[in-house]
């Protein structure tokens, strides 16, 4: 469990109980949150049939193999080993299509805090790959641009950059080249230095080139004696067929293992606080059901459209943009059992077991949208098909709400509804939990307010403003007796002074950590694709036409006679919210 | 019932027009106060549903104890279907503020009617006499008045015209409070000003409890209604034990009926001691929560950071037992874990606290802890001990501060531990409810973390003074890229949400008193059923002469109450490092 250590400044009384290692916790954590994988690798394989036992020969004697063996779950392991291990190992992290946009925007900002605040190895390296010609100096130019420092600690900011960069180079080569993959592993290999070897690719390419890198990658330039991890980001195919296809090819070259599906929505602050909020308050749990919940709200909003950007969105549509990915993960979370443990495979499993209990999604429960052109205040908003990059006559619904079914004891009956486009009238992403009527009501006709609609309903918002608030009724004070519906709230900009880490920082020191946890398995990626993979084919093979809605406005009014249809509201677009 | 629910302040002008109730004429039956209160349209439904009329004077005339037949009462209601509103102008209403130069009724009658008053709560036509034995004019009761008198902060602008109108409607008449022939001449006077109009009268006790009972004889004889209500609220004490309580009622009861007798407790006048019905009964959240299943503790905690400051005269006599906990904390107690009523009327709600208070156990000597401030020197300034007070006798053993674990044995609360503590001379000044729930059963996030996570559960915290706020304590997550958790607050501060000044306690229970709403006053066997939970304990205190834990003045009060908490394994909320 150890996984969850933190390093700032802030924690030191967990650093006391580690008593007898320097504080370099990141080593120390990530034994131990690999020892806690190994422990689930059976759980692994009956999950997923395809990722097999072998343990590949390259990692022969780095921690991870040991892992693999199983031996470290024994509690043999000691701390002085892994201060060993801190000294003679390293990590490497190559970044593959580094002069891409997520590249500059997310990944080195995000591995660059994660330095910035210790959180990595003592011994690392940073390789950017990608087809244009550069050098290691135009490279560190280029990442420099993008890098800020913590609000909350910055004086030694300019020389950390510094140090940083130091450790960023550059190998340009294609994507398809297996020479050109075995020029970077030798790079690698000079920089390791004789040292327990571990490497970590992240794949910012298009989907198209994904299998080519992850076969040269994993031929040419695995680790030769610690692991090698890929990090795959979305898209996860287009429907079933294309992403098991897409599976299939990963594991010609990967174990399941050392495959990380990144989902960085999973990697928000607020979406990590869901389970801790769920299971360690008392107070929620016995209210997580049918009993009590009328119904679930997943809502993700941008107030921006394209933007010249559409070509690969078009291709996709915010169904599989969102919806299926970012959206389906938190429901799943939201509603799921509560894990044995908190471990990466359990939590998954659990999951895994809610997204198998839905209903696959019909036509009939899904509105879709596509945003027209608007002008307000003098500005013209372009529609979505003004975009150049998208066709005049494309279809792609840039919004979508749909009402989604678990029948599974907890939650039968209850509509999960989600809603999620571009364009609308302000950027947000929530969970909103609506509460049933208060039975036999003692209040219900004195009060001007109908109480079985000021239901109870609490809010987590995930952005902006990462925010927990619960709805209440209580009383106005005064002499008379009126109620009023206010907030029980917790701001995390009042609470906390800390600057909240991005998802990427999360999410990537997982990956370097090994924990599983917020990544996408197999299994849980099939059963996601099975629930909307025929809805997206009925919704493309009958050209079902979006409603059109205008740029910054609430959306197609199609959402809510859906949400009617189950007697339900959406919370964002209350009189009050 | 529903019309105690109508405000009349200006900020609800939805339900003005049903506000001030013209209070029927009631010939025949002198003695009984109806509080026909008006009802608009918007509740006439309710009163179809009332009981026959006549029924409820047989019953109500018993008065007695018997729960069936409390229940049956307060049929008011059918009646407010005749009125009209005409007579509505043709009634009048005095109040009488008995002990008129004292200072309860300088400090908060007197504000409470103005505020009444200035927000147009009061029907419109309405007289105040004050009655004391000083001998003093009407302007020089106004002049006295006067200067207690404030305006709410959110409209003063007419204020100075206000309460030249209101100090005209003060009049003032001296008299002995057991002298029958005075009361007379006050019931001349008030004829005089209600003009042949309907009259109704109440009358506040605010004098001391030996001259209760004379008062209440001389004015319900000479100075009751002819042909509306008379109605008496009567301030603490009740009495300092069953016996002399039960005596007092038994006294009050040969000249009022129970319907006339408003025992006043101005803790449930708060707001957020409303509120937590509210709270309780409006949100799906919480009621199913609220039992020995999910909470394992409530506390009422109640600190003064003043002591006697040569005024414990009276307090010695009576002790903090007497003085907070056997009314104030046990009201809040009973409203905090009854039943869900019927309804919002005064009667079911006040069964269903009748119930609560009979199903406690009677509280034992080991399960109190007593507490007496001794003097302190802190930065240069000596704070005198409660036996330095020259109104205290050197050798008192009066507690200052208890502290007290009570038991309800029903369903319900089987085993949780209801907490108690109250004191003077403490380091704070505060009153609140603080829920404490269980643990998390099976946490998954217990071994992880550098907390005890079955000490950070969960915690409800109602706090009635000072700033009043609700908050919840829960844990969540620290933001940042470790997993450690945090308990910190969902809350609601009413301060920032409401910019509207709370209105004082008084001001909503004599306006309850006017309009006849006893919902928040103490019936009878209410007040029988907590005295017999106290009472064995007080009289053993006293004839065991049980020496109180000396503490230092402007502490957190005697270690004492940790380990009385502690056999209960709770901790006190209140004194949580994260507080």
């Amino acid at each position: 469990m150890a996984t969850f250590s933190p390093s700032s400044s802030s924690s030191s009384s967990l650093l006391h109980q580690r008593t007898s290692i320097p504080p370099k916790q990141c080593y120390y954590s990530r034994k131990f949150s690999l020892q806690q994988s190994t422990k689930r690798v059976s759980a692994i394989h009956l999950h997923d049939g395809a990722s097999t036992k072998k343990v590949s020969p390259v990692k022969a004697d780095g921690p991870a193999t040991i892992l693999k063996d199983g031996i470290l779950s024994m509690p043999s392991v000691t701390l002085p080993e892994e201060a060993i291990d801190e000294e003679n190992s390293t990590v490497s992290i190559t970044v593959v299509g580094a002069s891409g946009d997520l590249a500059k925007k997310k990944i080195f900002p995000a591995l660059f805090a994660l330095y910035y605040e210790g959180y990595l190895p003592k011994h690392f390296t940073i390789f950017g790959y990608a087809r244009s010609k550069m050098s290691d100096a135009e490279l560190r130019t280029m990442v420099s641009k993008t890098l800020t420092c913590r609000i909350d600690q910055r004086e030694n900011c300019g020389e950390k950059m510094d140090r940083f960069l130091e450790r960023c180079f550059y190998h340009p080569g294609q994507y398809d080249s297996q020479q050109n993959f075995l020029e970077l592993d030798k790079k690698l290999k000079e920089h390791e230095d004789g040292r327990v070897a571990n490497r970590l690719f992240y794949l910012s390419i298009p989907p198209n080139i994904f299998i080519d890198a992850v076969k040269c990658a994993s031929t040419s330039a695995s680790a030769a004696n610690g692991w090698t991890r890929v990090i795959v980001e979305k898209p996860f195919g287009r429907d079933s067929e294309s992403s098991a296809a897409l599976t299939r090819s990963l594991k010609q070259y990967l174990d399941e293992d050392q495959i990380f599906r990144i989902d960085h929505y999973l990697g928000k602050e607020l979406v990590e606080n869901l389970s801790v909020l769920r299971f360690s308050n008392l107070i929620f749990e016995p209210l997580w059901s049918r009993q009590y919940i009328r119904n679930v709200q997943f809502i993700f909003a941008e107030d921006f459209g394209t933007e010249g950007r559409g070509g690969y969105f078009d291709n996709y549509g915010i169904i599989r943009d969102i919806m299926q990915n970012h959206l389906l993960q938190i429901l799943a979370l939201f509603a799921m059992e509560t894990p044995v443990s908190l471990d990466a495979e359990d939590i998954r499993n659990e999951k895994v077991k809610v997204l198998r209990s839905m209903r696959p999604l019909r036509v009939e429960d899904v509105v879709t949208g596509q945003y027209k052109s608007h002008t307000r205040g003098g500005v013209k908003y372009p529609a979505y098909t003004d975009d150049k990059t998208v066709p005049n006559d494309s279809l792609t619904p840039t919004f979508a709400a749909a009402a989604l079914f678990i029948d599974n004891a907890r939650w039968d009956g209850v509509p999960f509804l989600m809603k999620a486009g571009k364009a609308l009238h302000d950027r947000r992403a929530e969970i909103r939990v609506q509460f049933r009527h208060v039975p036999g009501n003692l209040y219900n006709k004195n009060i001007g307010t109908d109480l079985d609609e000021a239901t109870n309903e609490l809010v987590i918002r995930v952005q902006p403003d990462e925010a927990i608030y619960l709805k209440i009724n209580n009383k106005v004070p005064g002499l008379g007796m009126r109620l009023d519906r206010s907030n029980l709230n917790l701001l995390y900009a009042a609470r906390y002074a800390k600057e909240i880490p991005d998802a990427y920082e999360r999410l990537l020191l997982d990956a370097i950590e090994g924990e599983r946890r917020l990544f996408i398995r197999s299994d849980e990626l099939d059963a996601a694709w099975s629930l909307f993979t025929p809805v997206l084919k009925e919704l493309e093979e009958k050209k079902v036409l979006p409603e059109y809605y205008p740029y910054g406005s609430r959306g197609p009014v199609g959402s809510h006679y859906l949400a009617a249809r189950y007697k339900v509201r959406w919370g964002d677009v209350g009189s009050e919210q | 019932m529903a019309t105690q629910i109508s405000p009349c302040c200006s900020s609800s002008t939805t339900f003005s027009s049903s506000s001030l109730n013209q209070e029927p004429p009631f010939a025949s039956a002198k003695l009984f106060n109806f509080s026909t209160k008006s009802s608009t349209s918007r509740w006439a439904f309710k009163i179809h549903s009332r009981t026959d009329p006549k029924n409820h004077f047989n019953l109500k005339s018993t008065n007695g104890y018997p729960l069936n037949a409390v229940s049956l009462q307060d049929a008011e209601k059918p009646l407010a279907k005749e009125l009209v509103l005409p007579e509505q102008t043709e009634s009048n209403l005095s109040v009488t503020v008995v002990g008129a130069s004292g200072d309860l009724a300088k400090k908060k009658i007197f504000p409470a009617l103005f505020a009444l008053f200035y927000e147009d709560c009061l029907p419109p036509n309405f007289i105040v006499f004050g009655y004391a034995r000083t001998k003093m004019t009407d302007e020089e009761l106004r002049e006295m008045i006067s200067r207690t008198l404030t305006c709410r902060i959110d409209k003063r602008e007419n204020c100075g015209d206000k309460m030249e109108e209101f100090l005209q409607r003060c009049f003032y008449h001296s008299g002995q409070y057991d002298s029958e022939e005075h009361f007379a001449e006050l019931d001349e006077k008030l004829k005089q000003k209600e003009e042949g109009k309907v009259s109704n009268r109440l009358f506040y006790l605010s004098i001391p409890p030996n001259i209760f009972v004379d008062v209440v004889r001389c004015a319900s004889c000479k100075a009751s209604s002819g042909n509306g209500w008379t109605r008496v609220i009567v301030e603490k004490p009740f009495g300092r034990d069953s016996e002399s309580s039960g005596e007092l009622t038994r006294s009050l009861k040969q000249y009022l009926a129970e319907e006339q007798i408003f025992r006043i407790d101005h803790y449930l006048g708060k707001e957020l001691v409303e509120n937590l019905s509210v709270l309780r009964f409006s949100n799906l959240v919480f009621e199913p929560l609220w039992s020995r299943n999910y909470i394992r503790n409530v506390q009422f905690i109640f600190s003064e950071d003043f002591g006697t400051e040569g005024r414990g005269g009276y307090f010695d006599n009576y002790g903090i037992i007497r003085d907070i906990m056997q009314n104030h904390l046990l009201q809040i107690l009973a409203l905090f874990a009854m039943e869900t009523p019927v309804s919002l009327d005064a009667e079911d709600v006040r069964n269903e606290k009748v119930k609560v208070l009979r199903s406690m156990r009677k509280l034992r000597l080991e399960d109190v802890v007593i507490g007496q401030y001794k003097g302190q020197s802190k930065g240069g300034k000596t704070y005198l001990g409660y036996t330095e007070d020259p109104t205290v006798p050197n050798d008192s053993l009066t507690p200052t501060f208890a502290a007290a674990a009570l038991f309800i044995d029903n369903a319900r609360w089987d085993g949780v531990p209801f907490l108690m503590k109250a004191g003077k001379a403490l380091n704070t000044r505060r009153a609140e409810i603080r829920v404490q729930f269980r643990h998390v059963p099976g946490n998954l996030y217990k071994r992880n973390f550098g907390m005890d996570m079955d000490k950070a559960t969960n915690e409800l915290v109602l706090r009635v003074q000072p700033d009043e706020a609700i908050y919840l304590k829960i844990n969540n997550k620290v933001p940042g890229l470790g997993m450690r958790l945090d308990r910190s607050d969902l809350n609601l501060l009413y301060k920032t949400r409401y910019s509207k000044e709370i209105s004082d306690a008084y001001e909503r229970l004599l306006l309850d008193a006017i309009e006849g709403e006893r919902r928040l006053f103490i019936r009878s066997d209410e007040l029988d059923a907590a005295w017999s939970i106290f009472t064995p304990l007080l009289k053993e205190l006293e004839t065991k002469k049980i020496t109180p834990e000396l503490y230092p003045y402007g502490s957190r009060g005697p270690v004492g109450a940790h380990y009385l908490a502690a056999e209960y394994n709770v901790r006190w909320g209140d004194l949580a490092e994260d507080e």
